[in-house]
């Protein structure tokens, strides 16, 4: 018999005051067996515990029960031997995720360790490792992170998870009404703000966070402070950036209020809407509404002004006016509103006025999407507006906002940089390649004179391609992915790193056509590292190079590592630009098509994405820690030996450690190099 | 790690049990851990004193083991498990200078001298012969019921056929066909085999010390192999004059100065008592953690204590309770088995789940979604704890578990 023909139709809570009172009883039993128990002996023991807190969670009140012996658990040893022995190193991304496992043991451990958060976080426990403010801080974090399930939106999909949700849910709104709610929407403010700073072309997430915490002011209020002043400042932005829509009155409603309004008035809800986009990198439905509503007013010209265009923006508009005007009735809707972001952006980028780019354009817009694009269109996007609308605004997004482009749930780093770095320089490229897959449902490309046809090719890495990602990469991986496996496959049997010969086949001529790799292919060690190392240098560090600038950006492979510097895989970035931050701090600003960028690669190398001088959508580094993860990068072939060897000794070691610390750790070649082992610091520098 | 007393024993535990190690540590005499050496890495991480020692059979090498002990300035050897008890003999022999104990440790071994030398003390047991092969077990079957007085076609009354050295019900068949013999394979002879006694079985648990009972529990067997609970029902409990008079004799029969045992009886309806048999080593379905739950003194502590020549009397008095008075309550134990014949999770009955008895479970996640055939009683999934103030809500509650599915 299967699970699912036994599954429980949602188990009663009972409401049984004496039912908790005597399973604490039971509690105290098992913690009183468990607690003189040697380590070796704790498993046993630990599980009556669990087992018992298990049943607390289905009573009424019997999440006092826990949380008044949490303390008493953790000291008897109930996490002994697991990872929650250790609260200071658990990630409160996970506590979700556990409190929805299967097995209800999972779920009775993470509500002990909560409580036991709790119980600090209150000041009615210690914890010799965890502090008051750190326990705040923990369950703040795993609030803001699970603020969908605080609030009691049953959908379909959490009603089918039946008792779990219910305990979850239960569980939350507890640890919600003992820490408050206000520390949550601060969290999750600034976390929303980070991921806006990158400018993502995908908002959903954003938007979706943004809409929990519309409904948490809402329903439980906060009080007045800094923390409400962000978070009204993101809902406004997305619900009422304008006067007129203030209040979220409806499109509808909106469309006839400003029938009524003057020329003044109207300029000001065009100032509104730019305002809001700008500051946040996100469009309102009324936004979007507008802007269509305002082609067809003819007194004033307010597109311009609901744009937000700066200079160049302006002189695009007046050299291509009827170009822009098009653009926007077929791309810009309550669906696709984020396509006048990316419009916005593209404008001011200037790159109109590459010559073929209008022409291009024009030719996109008649464009029908055909056969399997437009079945994978439609199925990631929907059918509210046509496919050729939905591409048509990811056009407009990824060229305007060329670093937003994210990879989606696939492993198709690769893919995603290629159209990052086309958008970036060559869109009219860009747009070529749309261009064959939306009539053909092919891409063609050429291996060192070899033609390669995608539609004659196996499906790759992303299967038939990914449905969760922009609409041009929802179109083109599928086939870019394919073409760079066939890439790879022509390479067998050449020595040495692959990335060698296709990246600059793959992406353009702009890519160096030399390759520095720091392992040795076939036994996976480090190989030549310090010469790698000079290499980087001399290529890439304005002090060492010249001064000369990165003019396009270059692919580059990455060992990505965890926050505990353990090595997690290759990963494909490019870097866009060398130079000092304002504190005079060299960094390199890269491209991470991961759709986050912030991320913590561990021993202090932690991605910066905004406040170190970054561009919307770049990620950086200080140059040394960027180059301790660097395992590929493309160098001149031309360009002499000196500079390499001119970069004093004293640069490498430093760079040296934090890469055998982290990804290189078992890379080491068993003979190291007796010079550098002997200057290796230990630690890497802060 | 406590405090260890230099003044009091030493002891050297044969077998590996954790829950006998976890509890032996906690308590003040020195001790050692004799088990296989898969367990060294275990012990060295763990800080656990071990001598590594394969108990395959025993041999000349016995001596060898125990003059190990003896220098180590080991006092006295604990068997855990039953293959260990032959060798808690022999080592003992050494150690405490009395040879007699190697003989005595064999009967213990071998069931069919076990009840000989019952009979020959004078305690009641059932009928009993040994058995070669299947001709002697259908010859033993007919001739108990010819003794009965049934007729062709009469339902058997069952015969039992045990293991001659496995302990609780591990190698014990129910025979009541010669179809039943047919099903013995070959390599479970010799055996012993027992008639039927229609009755009330139990258990008892005796530390003895200078030849005397220290504390004697009554465990009451609900369903034998299902579930158990101490102290037993008051209506039990009122033969325990009787049931200490048994002991005495088994102690002298057996001529046990000190240790542990945990004999077999039954109770039939014309009152009389019955002997099984007899284990010197801790009874399985953790009875001993129940009497700890019932009582509040562990049971393998007390173990320690029974063996430890030094112990004392005044001792002895302060660690064992009053038994039946001091009981906090009933405590009981159900070992499930899945019942149906796929099963794919674990899940507690509701009714058990809400019952106020119900404390924890011990059951494994169904690691094969088919069951395997049950030959003989076979083993059980894992306990199921209870614990409450009736003794006979607890025994009906225990009963009720048999009609319920723990895996689904």
């Amino acid at each position: 018999m299967t699970s699912s023909g036994t599954a429980p139709e949602g188990r009663e809570r009972v409401n049984d005051g004496a039912r908790a009172a005597r399973l604490a009883e039971t509690l105290d039993v098992a913690i009183a067996r468990l607690e003189p128990a040697r380590p070796f002996a704790k498993p046993r023991y630990q599980r009556a515990v669990l087992d018992v807190t298990a049943r607390l969670l289905q009573t009424e009140g019997g999440l006092d029960v826990i949380r008044s012996r949490a303390m008493q658990m953790d000291a008897a040893g109930l996490f002994a031997g697991s990872d929650w022995d250790r609260p200071e190193a658990l990630l409160p991304q996970l506590v979700g995720t556990t409190l929805m496992a299967d097995d209800p043991i999972f779920v009775a451990l993470e509500a002990a360790s909560l409580a036991r958060f709790l119980a600090v976080a209150n000041g009615e426990g210690r914890h010799e490792n965890l502090h008051k403010d750190m326990a705040v801080h923990f369950l703040t974090q795993v609030l803001a992170l699970n603020l969908k399930d605080i609030f009691g939106q049953s959908d379909e999909a959490s009603r089918a998870l039946g008792d779990r949700m219910v305990i979850k849910r239960q569980l939350l709104n507890y640890i919600s009404e003992h820490i408050g709610l206000t520390d949550v929407l601060g969290v999750l403010v600034s976390e929303i703000w980070r991921l806006l700073e990158q400018r993502s072309v995908q908002v959903a997430v954003a938007k979706d966070m943004i809409a929990q915490i519309a409904i948490a002011l809402d329903q439980k209020g906060t009080e007045p402070g800094s923390e409400r002043l962000g978070a009204e400042r993101l809902v406004s932005a997305l619900f009422g950036p304008t006067v007129a829509s203030l209040d979220d009155p409806g499109i509808d409603v909106y469309l006839d209020r400003i029938a009524h309004f003057d020329e003044t008035a109207l300029s000001r809800e065009a100032m509104g809407f730019a305002r809001a986009m700008h500051d946040t990198g996100l469009v309102s439905d009324y936004h979007a509404a507008f802007l269509v509503w305002a082609l067809d007013y003819r007194d004033r010209p307010l597109v311009p002004e609901a744009l937000g265009l700066g200079t160049t923006g302006l002189d695009c508009w007046r050299h291509y006016r009827r170009l822009i005007e098009d653009l926007i009735r077929t791309a810009v809707s309550p669906t696709t509103p984020q396509a006048a972001y990316g419009l916005a952006m593209l404008l001011e980028r200037g790159v109109l006025h590459h010559a073929p780019m209008v022409p291009a354009l024009h030719r996109h817009m008649q464009q029908k999407v055909q056969g399997d694009a437009r079945q994978r269109l439609r199925l990631s996007f929907g059918d509210a507006v046509s496919p050729e609308a939905h591409l048509l605004a990811g056009v407009l997004q990824v060229i305007g906002q060329p670093l937003g482009v994210g990879q989606g749930a696939n492993p198709t780093c690769q893919s995603a940089r290629a159209i990052s770095m086309w958008a970036l320089i060559e869109p009219d490229f860009l747009l070529h390649l749309i261009s064959q897959a939306c009539e053909f449902d092919t891409v063609l490309m050429q291996f060192e004179g070899t033609q390669i046809n995608s539609a004659d090719l196996p499906a790759g890495l992303a299967g038939h391609g990914p449905i969760d990602a922009d609409p041009v990469s929802v179109l083109l991986v599928s086939h870019l992915d394919r073409i760079y496996a066939e890439m790879g496959r022509l390479c067998l049997g050449r020595e040495g790193d692959p990335h060698r010969w296709i990246n600059p086949q793959f992406h353009g001529w702009w890519v160096a056509r030399d390759c520095a790799v720091a392992v040795d292919v076939a036994t996976g060690e480090l190989a030549g590292y310090d010469r790698f190392l000079r290499r980087f240098f001399a290529a890439y560090h304005p002090h060492h190079n010249g001064d000369r600038p990165v003019s396009h950006p270059q692919p580059a492979g990455i060992a990505v590592t965890d926050p505990n510097q353990q090595f997690v895989g290759w990963h494909a970035i490019a870097i866009l630009r060398v130079s000092a931050d304002q504190a005079g701090v060299m960094r390199v600003y890269f491209y991470n098509p991961n759709n986050d960028s912030g991320q913590d690669w561990g021993g202090g190398v932690v991605v910066s994405t905004s406040g170190n001088g970054e561009r919307y959508g770049e990620g950086s580094l200080e140059f040394g820690q960027f180059l301790s993860r660097v395992y590929l990068f493309h160098d001149d072939p031309l360009r002499s030996a000196e500079a390499a060897d001119a970069v004093p000794d004293a640069e490498l070691p430093p760079i040296h450690a934090q890469a055998a610390a982290s990804w290189a750790a078992d890379r080491l070649p068993q003979a190291a190099p007796a010079v550098v082992q002997d200057k290796m610091g230990t630690e890497p520098p802060e | 790690m406590t405090d260890k007393n230099p003044d009091k024993g030493y002891v050297a535990i044969l077998g590996w049990s954790l829950n006998a190690i976890n509890a032996i540590d906690q308590f003040d005499r020195r001790y050692v851990v004799v088990a296989p050496p898969w367990a060294q890495d275990y012990c060295a991480q763990n800080d656990i004193p071990f001598v590594p020692w394969d108990f395959d059979r025993l041999n000349e090498r016995s001596y060898e083991l125990a003059q190990q002990l003896k220098e180590m300035g080991v006092d006295v050897a604990i068997p855990i498990f039953e293959e260990t008890v032959e060798w808690a003999g022999a080592i003992n022999a050494v150690l405490l200078n009395q040879p007699r104990l190697l003989g005595q440790a064999m009967l213990f071994r071998d069931k069919s001298l076990m009840k000989r030398r019952a009979q020959l003390g004078g305690i009641r047991v059932g009928v009993f012969e040994e058995a070669h092969d299947r001709g002697d077990v259908i010859r033993f079957l007919k001739r108990v019921n010819q003794t009965l007085l049934k007729l062709d076609g009469d339902v058997n009354d069952p015969i039992h056929f045990k293991a001659f050295d496995k302990s609780g019900t591990a190698g014990h068949r129910v025979i009541r066909s010669p179809e039943d013999v047919d099903n013995i394979p070959e390599d479970e002879f010799p055996a012993l085999l027992e008639s039927h006694l229609d009755g009330w079985e139990f258990a008892v648990e005796a530390w003895i010390k200078n030849g005397k009972i220290q504390f004697l529990n009554i465990s009451e067997y609900v369903t034998l192999g299902y579930s158990v609970f101490v102290p037993a029902t008051p209506e039990l409990e009122q033969h325990r004059a009787r049931i200490t008079e048994q002991i005495e004799k088994l102690i002298e029969t057996f001529e046990i100065d000190f240790g542990f045992i945990h004999p077999e009886y039954f109770l039939t309806s014309d009152n009389t008592l019955y002997f099984g048999e007899v284990a010197y080593r801790p009874p399985g379905f953790n009875a001993l953690e129940l009497i700890e739950r019932a009582y509040s003194f562990n049971g393998y502590q007390g173990l320690v204590v029974a063996f430890d020549p030094k112990t004392t009397q005044e001792e002895l008095d302060a660690f064992f309770p009053t038994p039946i008075e001091d009981a906090k309550g009933f405590a009981g134990c159900f070992g499930v088995y899945p019942r149906r014949r796929v099963v794919s999770k674990l899940e507690i009955p509701q009714e058990t789940a809400d019952h106020p008895y119900f404390e924890f479970h011990e059951l494994a996640d169904p690691r094969e979604q088919k069951v395997a055939k049950r030959s003989a009683f076979g083993t059980h999934w894992g306990l199921a704890y209870f614990f409450g103030d009736d003794p006979h809500q607890l025994r009906d509650l225990l009963k009720q578990q048999e009609e319920l599915d723990y895996y689904i």
